[in-house]
């Protein structure tokens, strides 16, 4: 009888008794970031942020460089030139204000510290030259095209050859960056992130490290990725001197 | 029963006084009927009848809220609601300003988030500029057209006008097939 | 004390005449075999009864606490679900004790259809089982809506979409059937009368009439092969064989409460473990990420209209289930006579098998929705890493692009994504550059399935994506229309020449 009496009671432990935590959330209202990222970056960034066609977010180097604000308006405007759309409802999006905050913070403590030995030291960090080019207007003048030219060859050409026109020359092949169609889908500052963070997924080195380049390889400096960066944007508008290197 | 009431009546009242009982009944049929409709009118009024309203005009925001050529989702709260209809009554356009026409009036179209196929609610995304249906597949353009799957029409647009600035629609009703919310605009 | 209530007992049936009349209903008899091991068929008309019980205590007991009112519905259900003591239980039992009075009435009337029952004298009895069946889908159908969710409101949205179509007067319809201009608080409410009044009250009148016609016309004695039915001689034969019959009141009626109990076990003890159906998300109209889909009986139909061709859904959203609940209703007129053996009826047979076997493979579609695009896979499904690996650039691009463009929401990569479309893992091997920006441009000609990309896609994005298709092949194997003798270096597919 009491057995009976606690059994109406509250005892009604069963599997089948649903848990508040599982209730399905409306989709505005999901804050957790594991989610939001899983729902939302993987796509292009790749499941664990890295191994994506897009940049990876998996990486320490780039994740350490760009500034708070940068890495939240690019989440929440889109990356214009390249195929990163605006995730803000009110940039035609899906996500509440609140959820882009929530990724875009999430992103900078959301992978253990111990990822960071892939970038061999914190120096490779500390010297990285900045996230955002100071320079206003990438153009090259035309005695400046030979130097840029000359940087390429040192700092690129060994996987993408001298022209960028890609090969097998290097241990690992870079494939054709001088691509009018590739170039067209990519920003100068996407290009310059590329560049000084590489894409230690895909075996592409950063702006420092010595893979694949002359003994006598100094890390690029923010006026030398400009450069590189202006020479690429020149290939993309069919600059004469793009043609040269096209040939 | 279905006996021939002159005859009954004659069985029964040989002295030849038929037309009483004769008049009772159809007076009790006539009673019976009048009865039945004073009950059933009101009844299949009640049932079916429409309330008529004034249209109801609903503020989407300023005409600068609209980019030129971009769709945005605009939520609100349908006035055709009930008191007690809660969030149910929320309810999603999709909003895209096409600049002025000739004449010089701002032309917008306002695209109702329901299928044209069954109903469900269509996603916009602005990368491939398509609306997507979560249920079999419909697919459209950015201007509503259809674009391929079974939706036998484009999106169902509502009616906008610009009034003070703002541009406001009229409260959509819950469109099917044979109701759209503009007849006169699209038949 | 047991003399008192033995007193009261005959006080009240001398009036009542309990004994006089339902007594000798309850020890109706009924044909001997039905006491053998041939008994045990006729068990499913008394489980789908028991089920009935269940759902009517249930109900009332959710009733109580459920409101139905839209802005309260939903809450009401989570307050049943986490605080109400065994409210989890009781929606869970309504939920499984309903699904099994629907498997239970199939059996039956599988049962009934294969052994002949339905011939005559009980061609009536058959035509009534209709209808308790039709009741009992709408009840299915109107439960789901008062479980206020997401998946209700779309269901109804649903529901309203095809009676719009029905010429003239689907407007009126809908409004109707909605209670107004929107879905909302009146459609609930029309819907609790419908689930708690009309549809029961039919239900239980058309049950009222076949338990009736039952008693009237007798239960069927199993079918023996080359008994032959025939109006003339039936009713004598069969009155001969009741007269060695049994009661039903007695060890006849001992295996339908045996099996009634199995059943009634099976399911409490799966609605503990399952748990209750629901709620998803709350009714909100707006937000994003919905995906309505029926309830179990229904995916059948889900899947008929989804793979018909659209010139021909509206016949089967309108015209068919009356076709359907047509041909229900005229079996019995159809064949009325002759063999009721299966063994003797393979036509029968044949379409019991055909039938079942047409509702599993449609459920099965309806489950799988292969036609429903996946909303987010182009942003939550990752590109397969194989895919990625060894891509130049331009294919990375093109990649990214694919995903960017929605192109995954229904075309899966490697099996996860959309299948709508083809799954693309091995694209480049069938088609060639020309095909795929011909494809991707003009969708499927005739506005089939596939949307014409050439305007939402630039020239660069195209080239970048199909660069990316070209590159998915096996391993080794050249593109499509590819010469044979190209060199083909490595493993890992090369970068096309894309740009002359």
């Amino acid at each position: 009888m009491v057995a009976c009496a606690a059994f109406v009671g509250c005892n009604d432990d069963f599997p089948g008794k649903p848990n508040p935590a599982d209730r399905p959330l409306p989709q505005n209202e999901i804050t957790d970031f594991a989610t939001l990222f899983a729902q939302n970056c993987t796509g292009c960034h790749g499941a664990d942020g890295e191994l994506g066609p897009a940049p990876p977010l998996n990486d320490p180097l780039f994740l350490a460089l760009i500034p708070d604000e940068t890495l939240h308006a690019v989440i929440r405007d889109g990356r214009p030139g390249t195929p990163m759309p605006a995730f803000a409802a009110e940039r035609g999006g899906t996500l509440s204000t609140e959820q882009v905050k929530i990724i875009a913070a999430g992103l900078k403590s959301h992978w253990p510290a111990d990822k960071t030995e892939e970038v061999s030291d914190a120096a490779i960090v500390a010297d990285a030259p900045p996230y955002l080019s100071s320079a206003t207007i990438l153009q090259l003048t035309p005695g400046a095209t030979d130097q840029a030219s000359t940087l390429f060859e040192r700092a690129c050409a060994e996987c993408h050859s001298p022209n960028g026109a890609g090969g097998e020359t290097g241990y690992a092949s870079g494939g054709a960056i001088n691509d009018r169609a590739f170039l067209a889908l990519i920003s100068d500052q996407a290009l310059r992130r590329i560049i000084i963070t590489g894409r230690h997924d895909l075996g592409m080195p950063n702006y420092a490290a010595p893979d694949g380049r002359p003994e006598d390889f100094k890390p690029l400096t923010s006026a030398e990725i400009d450069e590189l960066v202006a020479l690429l944007a020149s290939w993309r508008r069919g600059d004469a001197a793009a043609g040269d290197a096209g040939k | 029963m279905n006996a021939p009431l002159p005859s009954s009546g004659k069985q029964l009242c040989p002295g030849g006084k038929p037309p009483r009982r004769a008049f009772f009944r159809l007076l009790t049929g006539a009673l019976g009927a009048a009865a039945t409709g004073l009950l059933t009118l009101p009844m299949l009024g009640y049932f079916f009848g429409r309330r008529h309203r004034p249209a109801m005009w609903v503020p989407m925001g300023d005409l600068s809220d609209f980019p030129l050529n971009e769709t945005r989702t605009i939520n609100f709260d349908n006035p055709l609601r009930q008191p007690w209809d809660g969030m149910t009554s929320m309810t999603g356009v999709h909003v895209r300003y096409q600049g002025k026409n000739d004449a010089g009036d701002e032309q917008f179209l306002v695209l109702a988030a329901n299928c044209a196929h069954l109903g469900c609610p269509v996603s916009w995304f602005p990368q491939s500029g398509l609306f997507m249906c979560p249920c079999h597949g419909g697919v459209y353009y950015e201007n509503g057209e259809r674009a391929s799957g079974p939706p036998p029409r484009g999106l169902f647009h509502c009616v906008w006008r610009v009034k003070e600035g703002k541009l406001e629609i009229e409260a959509p009703h819950y469109p099917t097939l044979h109701d759209t919310l503009t007849e006169s605009l699209e038949s | 004390m047991y003399q008192l209530l033995r007193k009261l007992a005959h006080w009240i049936d001398a009036r009542a005449g309990v004994s006089a009349t339902l007594w000798p209903m309850m020890r109706h008899p009924v044909p001997r075999s039905i006491d053998g091991p041939m008994g045990w068929w006729y068990v499913f008309g008394s489980a789908s009864m028991t089920f009935l019980l269940i759902q009517i205590l249930t109900g009332i007991g959710l009733s109580m606490v459920y409101v139905p009112a839209a802005d309260q519905a939903y809450e009401s259900l989570l307050y049943l679900d986490y605080q109400q003591p065994w409210g989890w239980f009781l929606r869970s039992l309504h939920y499984y004790a309903g699904s099994g009075m629907v498997v239970m009435l199939l059996v039956h009337m599988t049962q009934v259809f294969l052994q002949g029952s339905y011939k005559y004298p009980r061609e009536l009895t058959w035509v009534v089982g209709v209808l308790l069946l039709a009741c009992t889908m709408g009840m299915f159908f109107t439960g789901q809506i008062l479980r206020w969710d997401t998946d209700a409101y779309w269901g109804l949205a649903v529901g309203a979409s095809m009676a719009g179509r029905v010429p003239v007067l689907g407007p009126e319809i809908v409004h109707t059937l909605l209670g107004g201009d929107i879905i909302g608080a009146s459609s609930l409410s029309r819907f609790f009368a419908l689930h708690v009044f009309i549809i029961p009250g039919a239900l239980l009148t058309f049950l009222g009439i076949h338990l009736w016609l039952v008693l009237r016309c007798g239960i069927s004695a199993p079918p023996k092969p080359g008994e032959i039915v025939d109006p003339k001689t039936y009713d004598a034969t069969y009155h001969e064989e009741l007269k060695r019959g049994v009661p039903f009141f007695g060890d006849a009626l001992l295996k339908d409460i045996f099996f009634s109990a199995l059943a009634v076990t099976i399911v409490v003890v799966i609605a503990a473990v399952v748990g209750p159906k629901g709620p998803t998300e709350p009714p909100d109209p707006t937000l994003a990420g919905a995906n309505p889909r029926p309830e179990w009986p229904f995916l059948w139909l889900f899947g008929l209209l989804s793979l018909s061709p659209p010139a021909i859904e509206t016949f089967i959203m309108l015209v068919f289930p009356v076709l359907v609940l047509g041909a229900l209703f005229f079996v019995p007129f159809v064949s009325n006579r002759g063999e009721r053996a299966p063994s003797r009826r393979p036509a029968a047979v044949l379409l019991v098998i055909v039938i079942y076997t047409t509702l599993g493979v449609l459920t099965y579609e309806g489950v799988q929705a292969p036609w429903s695009p996946v909303m987010d896979a182009w942003s939550g499904d990752p590109v397969p890493v194989n895919l990625v690996e060894g891509r130049t650039p331009l294919e990375l691009q093109g990649a990214a692009v694919f995903q960017f463009k929605n192109c995954r929401n229904c075309h899966a990569l490697e099996g996860i994504g959309g299948r709508r479309g083809p799954d693309l893992t091995t694209i480049g091997a069938s088609l060639t550059r020309d095909q795929l920006i011909t494809q991707i441009s003009n969708g499927t000609p005739g506005g089939g399935n596939m949307p014409a990309y050439g305007k939402q896609m630039s020239p660069a994005e195209m080239e970048a994506t199909v660069a990316f298709l070209i590159s998915l092949r096996p391993d080794g194997q050249l593109p499509a229309g590819a010469v044979e003798d190209a060199p083909v270096e490595g493993t890992t597919p090369q970068p096309v020449e894309l740009t002359e």
